[in-house]
């Protein structure tokens, strides 16, 4: 019997704009349940804009478009309710918050995606369990989870925290932002390990990169290049191969031709 | 006509605070002996009735109007009808282990109050007793630290004190426990007026943890005006911490001055939780080299409350540090004023001097006065400030939310972030929960 992949994602036609400056023009893609999808683009194309969007960032207005998540019209939640429905944004540029620390932060966002599930709090020491196996999974040092979040971090350590978070949180869907820049080849492998080892049926992620490099830890069903805010051109894992000997001009020229 | 007689009618009440103390000083003037304490009342109370109330056009008090206290009548030393286990009910920290000294009205309560040190060089005592049985002390540094000259409201306090904790620690003492100092305005039957005055004595290389703690209770108003004198001899250490707690319509006034010899360490925390008009002058004096003075402080007003700090810190010798940091979480139309001096004497070469304000508007319609004055007459320092005021960040607010963090909570751990810069300065576990249980309640 085939199996009928389960429709997870679905962006049609989204258009979304910053200070009246349009960045999503009318961008479209589908995701299934278990599928990786990178997405590339030069700089400036869109891909953290998308991103935030998808993660509910107020700053920017969708003025067209509908974007359904497991047929719930995801444009509607908040941004916590759409991390409880099961999306996760690690970040381009994770931010430090003083004064939060990482432990009870992790515990107050695990607990609050239980009680919105109807499920009891975690007990605290299934809870340190789950912290010691996540943690050791991206090689993060056991002095960090103590401090304040993302607080004097290394850029690779903080890097390496969203993964560990994603770990922790188990979304349906996980979007990384970038996630390999600022990393160095072992960091970079660690990381991609992470998410490979969360990979499964149920699971999908969205991988925005610049380079093929993470492509080779991560390896996509579905590569899509982006630019001036839309998906121009989509193919397999070799299209990332190709973009990576030839740039991404192209792509440009191939769109300036056909409009 | 009718318009003169308003007129008329606006002066009498303008002066009625003024009244009720003039005829209280006249009482107790033809009641006393004429001691060198007498006559340091008397002529506080000269001082007093020569400069008044300060009004909104002395600079100092610009934003902070008096008017709603001295258009009022108040008592003094009047009775406590409550019983007294509901009153320490409400108290803050009763069941700290400390030595609990508690007045009520301004009046010592035996029954309330607990002496657990047993070293008996250490005095922990009332004003009033230590005035016959620590004379010699009690002359030597009373009056001798906060200023009279010009200031209405400490001349009125040394006129007509109530009583209040008198503290000498003596060389190389360190207390085991800290000494908590329980206010307790009660208001159930008339408007009451509270003038606490603490001097405290920290001998050399001497050490003493300090609470100090306000609250009221009763429906009608309530004026404390407290005085605390700190004399810190070299060495010594002294942890000191300030919390105002007076709901219901309580006014508070109070004057700390802290004099530091050589190579003493100051580290002093007022928490403003609640209080009507609360007004907090914190002046610090550096007599020596080496001295540390660390000056922290949180408010978080509410409703209509007003909450001003009136910092100064002296430095006046060499080589002496000090850092300053006060943060609000402002609420409702409540007002905050922060006014911090820093003063760098001629000679006081390689002064360090840190002074920081940082204020979270949560509402739209509550509003700060945030003034830094660097006075620097040195030439070879380092001073920096800095004021901020916003709204709560929108960037950590995401970053939470987006970890599926409601909003709500997302708001009070960002809050919790915030004061915990100053929960962090505070060396008592329960005063710090405590403060984080007053978080969770008051946003
Ligand atoms: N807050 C903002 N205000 C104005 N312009 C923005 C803002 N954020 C992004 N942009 C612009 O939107 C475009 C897309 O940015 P972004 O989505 O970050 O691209 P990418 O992640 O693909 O490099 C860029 O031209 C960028 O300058
Ligand atoms: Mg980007």
């Amino acid at each position: 019997m085939v199996h009928k992949q389960e429709k997870m994602l679905s962006i049609k036609n989204l258009k979304a704009e910053i200070e009246g400056k349009k960045i999503l023009n009318g961008l479209n893609l589908e995701v299934k349940a278990g599928e990786v999808h990178a997405i590339m683009g030069p700089n400036g194309a869109g891909k953290s804009t998308l991103s935030a969007v998808l993660a509910g960032r107020a700053d920017y207005e969708v003025t067209e478009g509908t974007v359904e998540f497991e047929g719930k019209d995801l444009l509607e939640l908040s941004p916590e309710d759409r991390a409880r429905e099961g999306v996760f944004l690690a970040f381009q540029y994770p931010i430090e918050i003083p004064g939060v620390s990482n432990t009870n932060f992790l515990k107050t966002a695990i607990n609050e995606k239980r009680k919105y599930q109807g499920l009891e709090p975690m007990e605290a020491t299934d809870f340190l369990k789950m912290m010691r196996e996540k943690m050791a999974m991206v090689e993060m040092d056991k002095s960090l989870t103590s401090r304040s979040l993302n607080e004097g971090f290394s850029g690779g350590e903080k890097k390496r925290n969203e993964i560990f978070q994603m770990a922790m949180l188990e979304p349906k869907l996980g979007i990384l932002d970038e996630t390999d820049s600022g990393l160095d080849i072992d960091a970079l492998r660690l990381v991609s390990e992470g998410v490979n080892k969360l990979r499964n049926k149920e699971r999908a992620f969205i991988v925005i990169t610049h380079y093929q490099r993470l492509l080779d830890y991560i390896v996509p069903d579905f590569v899509h290049v982006l630019y001036k805010g839309r998906i121009v051109k989509s193919g397999d894992a070799s299209l990332a191969k190709e973009l990576e000997e030839k740039g991404y001009d192209w792509i440009k020229q191939e769109v300036e031709a056909n409009s | 006509m009718f318009r003169i007689s308003l007129f008329e009618f606006r002066i009498y009440r303008e002066i009625m605070l003024v009244e009720n103390i003039k005829a209280e000083f006249n009482l107790y003037k033809n009641q006393a002996e004429k001691s060198d304490f007498f006559l340091k009342r008397e002529e506080a109370f000269a001082e007093f009735e020569k400069v008044g109330f300060p009004t909104t056009k002395n600079e100092e008090w610009k934003y902070t109007n008096l008017k709603n206290i001295v258009n009022q009548s108040f008592q003094s030393t009047c009775e406590s009808t409550i019983e007294t286990e509901l009153m320490l009910s409400h108290a803050f920290l009763k069941d700290l282990t400390a030595n609990k000294l508690v007045f009520v009205n301004g009046t010592f309560r035996t029954e309330l109050s607990t002496i657990i040190e047993t070293d008996s060089s250490i005095v922990i005592t009332t004003l009033a007793k230590a005035k016959t049985a620590h004379s010699e002390l009690f002359n030597k540094h009373f009056g001798k630290y906060a200023p009279i000259e010009g200031q209405g409201l400490n001349a009125m306090n040394t006129a007509l004190l109530s009583d209040g904790a008198f503290i000498f620690v003596p060389n190389n003492k360190t207390l085991t426990n800290p000494v908590i100092i329980i206010n307790i305005a009660d208001s159930t039957d008339v408007n009451v007026l509270c003038q606490p005055r603490n001097l405290i004595i920290v001998e050399k290389s001497a050490s003493l943890t300090l609470v100090e703690t306000f609250y009221a209770v009763g429906n009608n108003p309530s004026f404390t005006n407290a005085v605390n004198e700190v004399y810190a001899n070299e060495n010594a250490h002294i942890e000191h911490y300030k919390i105002q707690n007076q709901e219901g319509e309580s006014y508070h006034n109070n004057f700390t001055q802290i004099f530091q010899e050589a190579n003493t360490n100051i580290n002093h925390v007022t928490l403003t939780l609640s209080g009507t008009l609360v007004r907090n002058n914190l002046h610090f004096f550096m007599n020596g080299q080496n001295c540390n003075s660390l000056l922290y402080g949180l408010y978080m007003p509410h409703g209509t409350e007003l909450v001003d700090n009136h910092t100064r810190v002296d430095h006046a010798f060499p080589n002496c540090f000090s850092d300053e940091l006060y943060k609000g979480i402002m609420m409702d139309k409540s007002v905050a004023v922060f006014n911090g001096k820093i003063m760098v004497h001629l000679d006081a070469q390689k002064t360090n001097a840190y002074q920081r304000n940082k204020n979270i508007l949560l509402s739209n319609e509550a509003t700060v006065n945030t003034k830094p004055q660097l006075e620097i007459f040195a030439d070879d320092v380092k001073c920096t400030h800095g004021a901020t005021i916003g709204q709560l960040d929108e960037e950590p607010m995401f970053y939470l939310r987006s970890r599926g963090i409601p909003a709500d909570v997302a708001r009070k751990m960002l809050l919790n972030a915030f004061a915990d810069d100053i929960a962090e300065r505070i060396k008592i576990p329960e005063l710090v929960e405590l403060l984080e249980q007053e978080i969770e309640k008051k946003i």
